[in-house]
């Protein structure tokens, strides 16, 4: 039974357990108990929505009962909340790995003090996340932005050593400018549309030839959620941020908070809102085309593992742009598809250097080695993961890659999916610095009398990995008819894939 | 889309069984049993063996797929699988550079694999247009496509899927993985993948591609015939220098496949059937080889040849095997090495072509400098003198080890055999589609005939050296400048340093000097080339805010200003 007054509880439920976690700090285990139990509400809320819906429904629900009224021409006057397809696909992926997240920062979180703190960000960010997924308000976007924004400023800075609180001033800094340039543009859009629904933005935009404005918006929103998206040349501020924070933060900004805040957004206005734009088509093609070749190869240079993996963030999020880039049903269904593989394996992976962390107390892969034959279970999700990023089959990044160099081809973009194919290339190289330092060869001598980490944190990556391995199998028709296809029939049409 | 269940409940419309693949089949069954039964006594004592015995099961498993797949899409997906458990299987190995070679055989065939894929999506973009969507291209057929060669793109996507061929084959330029996994990788594996399985499948899939997807031209041949010829030379050049024989026999298994690709670039039955031909010897005695050095590595515990000798008094059998299969890789008469090696000959005389003498030449010198380097390696490993490692080595070889001496047994047996019986086995059956009807044997040699007189001289030869030796033979130690060679162990002759002069001649020695410096390896290269980009861009990230922010403003201005 779906209830549409369901859906402003996506939001609600998180917040309220960030503030009862802040309100019941004293009480040792509290604070844990409400990050699981909000992260897993939510998750399960979404599956409900996925499972019992038919596939591609739409819901809509007024906040306050502020609906349209006959005075303003029957525009939406209040923040209205809207859960379709590509909405409830993001939610799920969100809270998925929020869930995974939370239950492995139990164990993860015990070595840092203040931890209802931890808890209290950890779930703003998730309610702001949640709300930026499913407003349908561009003001009211831009507010949630912000929440989740402001939170993962907070969080990078947790460790509140001299790294972090650079890596977070700097993250701040720009994530403010980004932040501005995109009040900017819902101002712009304001004064010549007359609305911030985005439903009747649409509308009004339709049919009519853009004005110079609405174009100098395009560059405003792309920079801005360009920013939050990390794509190249506005990525600077990620690979500072994403190792500073604690292991669990950093598999949530990477895994999901720069998709929620910068890709979804993206896909969302400029394919929902504005009809994909040609310009905009190419503008995203040649960004994601540069943050591809940047992330790749400086990530071959890194030897601290994080910073690795957030270099590898910036050019996974390139594959995901070109796959929008392109435009066809089938490149959307290819980055839908990426993004869903990325946020698997990229937070199981930062999971994964936070064990590592956690046992070693190192990140420079120079002073490791050896660590699968203590380290099992770390070391064997971790390969899944860096098997599933490098695109090696049956993993599950094999099927998304295959998607969007098919897409390439097939929309005769031979120059950009042979760029593609090189960079994943490039990827297996530098996938397998991780692999090769951290866990293969010999014991350091140091390290030899180190141990697996606790079982929470252990369950955590053996589920994220099950995803890498398995998530192929969301190709499967029966699978993708309720997860992926009605993702893709909202940002196009058709959606025939 | 109902791919994966199609697969499953319609293995028809994917899987189809042909003469060429049941053979393969037939061979690769054969090498997996043989493996296990190796297996065995090799890799006792080594931690997580269930995984070591389940990738092995899994290889096999997918191999045959492989074999038997009819789309490009599933044999892709289990292609890729296989290099994976490669890599896999090479981190069972107990070296220090176990992990650096893993890791490059993973890179070169993983990277071939994105290569792979990108040829098929060009094959089914330039037959469909891109028309049929994905499903389409999960069904697209491998065979009758009738591709000519006459675009770009055409050429990349052969050149693609020929590189994929290339590198799990282990043809120049894709094969620097090789001679590492070979050196780094326990002996079973090296004796499955690189020296068996992966020589099927890459020929296999390179014949299939060449001749069923693909309407050749000579241009496209003689690209082939030339990366053959190249890969036969040059690699049985770096062998001959080699001082450890797990590597030494891994640039064979590199030579060797040149022979296979140079006849399937002459593009006439009788070369094609001899490549296919030579593929199968090849798996057959590179296999033995393998197996009888990893013997000899068990033995002793090592590989460098400079501290082994002298090894045949105590390990007849395995000499004897090794003996066999050196002598068939070198092409000697009546071995299976030869067989093949005669019809590539006749295949490369019939190509045409205004340069057939140079691939002649390429072949015949290659399989003389083969022969030359086995001297080298038979002398160091089993005759000489004994060194100190060999001595204390012989001492503890105690019973006759079946695990080993089954397989090599049945290897060695095979090499003879299949010399002998050549000229009688009817290839256009067995290579079918690739060899149509009305082939025949070309030349006038009849191994049969050869191998009877062959015999008949060897024991005519005995019976003059028992004769000789009844009457007036004497028996002395062996002389070396007035000393007794047995009392000084420093003055033991090896064969390591045969080939230092090769090494030391003008323009070979840049060579060897470059290739040294890894100069020719193109993982490497791409590497260092990858890496000098990021050192640049990696400069440019120097955490100063205002530069950043200098980025992100000239970001916005350049988006705004084409925009507007």
């Amino acid at each position: 039974m779906i209830n549409e007054g369901m859906i402003p509880l996506f939001v609600a439920v998180p917040l309220a357990g960030a503030f009862l976690a802040a309100l019941f700090k004293r009480l040792g285990w509290i604070p844990d108990l409400l990050g699981v139990l909000a992260s897993l509400f939510s998750f399960c809320l979404s599956l409900h929505f996925i499972l019992d819906t038919a596939p591609g429904a739409s819901f809509a629900v007024n906040v306050g009962g502020w609906g349209s009224f006959p005075e303003v021409m029957g525009k939406v006057v209040g923040i209205r909340l809207v859960l379709d397809g590509f909405t409830v696909f993001m939610l799920a992926i969100v809270n998925f790995v929020a869930l995974w997240v939370s239950i492995y920062a139990v164990g993860y979180m015990k070595r840092y003090t203040g931890r209802w703190q931890f808890y209290t960000l950890f779930l703003l960010m998730l309610a702001g996340m949640n709300g930026v997924l499913i407003t349908g308000d561009m003001f009211n976007m831009y507010v949630f932005i912000e929440i989740a924004s402001i939170a993962s400023y907070a969080l990078v800075a947790f460790g509140v050593g001299k790294r972090e609180l650079e890596a977070s001033f700097k993250y701040a800094v720009m994530g403010g400018m980004a932040s501005l340039l995109i009040l900017l543009a819902v101002v712009f859009l304001y004064a010549s549309t007359g609305t911030l629904n985005m439903g009747d933005m649409r509308e009004i935009l339709s049919g009519t030839h853009y004005s110079g404005l609405v174009y100098l918006v395009f560059g405003l929103l792309l920079t801005g959620f360009g920013l939050k998206a990390a794509l190249v040349p506005f990525h600077a501020w990620l690979p500072d941020a994403h190792p500073s924070a604690p292991a669990p933060i950093s598999a949530m900004l990477s895994g999901v908070l720069i998709k929620a805040l910068g890709v979804y957004t993206i896909a969302r206005i400029f394919f929902d809102v504005f009809g994909f734009p040609h310009q905009v088509s190419i503008i995203l093609l040649v960004l994601a085309a540069i943050s591809m070749g940047v992330g790749a190869l400086v990530a071959l240079r890194q030897w601290d593992m994080k910073r690795l993996l957030a270099y590898s963030s910036i050019s996974q999020v390139g594959y995901i742009m070109l796959g929008f880039g392109i435009g066809t049903p089938l490149g959307v269904m290819g980055a839908l598809f990426h993004l869903f593989n990325h946020s698997m394996f990229k937070s199981l992976l930062f999971l994964a250097s936070g064990a590592v962390e956690y046992s070693t107390g190192t990140r420079n892969m120079k002073e490791m080695g050896g660590l699968n034959r203590k380290m099992p279970v770390t070391g064997g999700t971790a390969l899944a993961g860096a098997m599933s990023l490098a695109g090696i089959p049956p993993f599950a990044g094999f099927w998304s890659k295959l998607v969007i160099i098919v897409a390439a081809v097939q929309a005769h973009h031979m120059k950009l999916a042979a760029w593609a194919a090189l960079m994943s290339i490039i990827t297996i190289v530098y996938v397998f610095r991780i692999t090769r330092y951290a866990f293969l060869g010999e014991l350091k001598e140091k390290l030899a009398g180190i141990k697996e980490v606790p079982l929470l944190m252990r369950v955590s990556l053996i589920i994220l990995a099950l995803a890498c391995i398995l998530g192929g199998l969301v190709l499967l028709p029966q699978v993708r008819k309720m997860f992926l296809s009605p993702a893709v029939r909202v940002l196009i049409g058709m959606g025939g894939v | 889309m109902s791919y994966l269940m199609d697969v499953l409940r319609n293995p028809d419309g994917y899987f189809a069984v042909t003469p060429l693949s049941c053979t393969c089949a037939v061979f690769a069954t054969m090498f997996f049993v043989l493996t296990m039964i190796y297996s065995f006594k090799h890799m006792k004592g080594v931690k997580g063996l269930w995984k070591y015995y389940t990738y092995l099961v899994l290889t096999y498993v997918a191999t045959l797929g492989v074999l038997f797949s009819t789309t490009f899409m599933v044999l892709m997906v289990l292609w890729g699988f296989i290099g994976f458990m490669l890599y896999l299987l090479i981190g069972f190995g107990r070296g220090d550079g176990t992990p650096d070679a893993a890791g490059k055989a993973l890179a070169i065939i993983g990277g071939t694999d994105v290569l792979l894929l990108l040829g098929i999506v060009l094959i089914w973009s330039i037959r469909y247009d891109g028309g049929t969507g994905l499903e389409g291209l999960f069904r697209l057929p491998i065979g009758n496509l009738g591709i000519k060669l006459n675009s770009t793109g055409a050429v990349i996507a052969y050149l693609c899927l020929a590189s994929a061929a290339f590198a799990k084959a282990g043809a120049m330029p894709f094969h620097t993985w090789l001679p590492e996994t070979a050196r780094n990788a326990p002996v079973p594996v090296t004796a499955f993948l690189p020296a068996s399985l992966d020589k099927i499948l890459g020929i296999y899939f390179l014949a299939k591609v060449t001749l069923e997807v693909f309407v050749m031209n000579q241009a496209m041949n003689t690209v082939l015939m030339a990366l053959g010829s190249i890969t036969i030379m040059a690699a049985v050049m770096m062998a001959l220098v080699q001082h450890d024989f797990k590597k030494l026999l891994g640039y064979h298994a590199v030579s060797q496949v040149g022979y296979m690709v140079l006849g399937i670039g002459t593009g006439n039955p009788v070369g094609i059937a001899g490549a296919l031909f030579h593929m199968f010897n090849n798996t057959i005695y590179k296999t033995g080889l393998f197996m009888a050095g990893g013997e000899v590595e068990r033995v002793t515990g090592t590989s460098d040849l400079s501290k082994l000798g002298g090894l045949a008094k105590k390990m007849p059998l395995v000499f004897a095997a090794f003996l066999v299969c050196s002598l068939s890789i070198s092409g000697v008469p009546p071995f299976n090495g030869f067989a093949s090696k005669w019809m590539l000959y006749h295949g490369i005389l019939e190509s045409g072509g205004r340069l057939w003498a140079v691939w002649l030449v390429a072949a015949m010198l290659g399989s003389a400098l083969t022969l030359a380097s086995f001297m080298k390696l038979v002398h160091a490993i089993f005759l000489g003198q004994p060194s100190e490692l060999s001595e204390k080595a012989m001492r503890k070889i105690g019973k006759i080890n079946f695990s080993t001496m089954i397989p090599l047994a049945v290897l060695s047996f095979l090499c003879i055999v299949l010399g002998i019986l050549a000229w009688k086995i009817p290839f256009d059956d067995y290579f079918r589609p690739e060899i149509g009807p009305g082939f025949a044997m070309p030349g006038i040699w009849h191994s049969g005939i050869v191998a009877v007189v062959m015999i008949l001289g060897f024991l005519a030869g005995y019976l003059v050296y028992m004769a000789g030796t009844l009457k007036n033979a004497r028996e002395v130690a062996p002389f070396v400048g007035g000393e007794t060679l047995e009392d000084h162990p420093d003055m033991r002759v090896s064969g390591v340093e045969f080939y230092r002069t090769i090494k030391n001649l003008g323009f070979l020695k840049s060579m060897y000097s470059l290739a040294e410096k890894q100069f020719f390896d193109l993982y490497e290269v791409l590497q260092k080339t990858a890496r000098a980009f990021g050192i640049i861009l990696s400069f440019m990230h120097n955490g100063v805010l205002s530069r950043y922010f200098l980025w992100f403003l000239a970001g916005l201005v350049v988006l705004c200003v084409v925009l507007v």
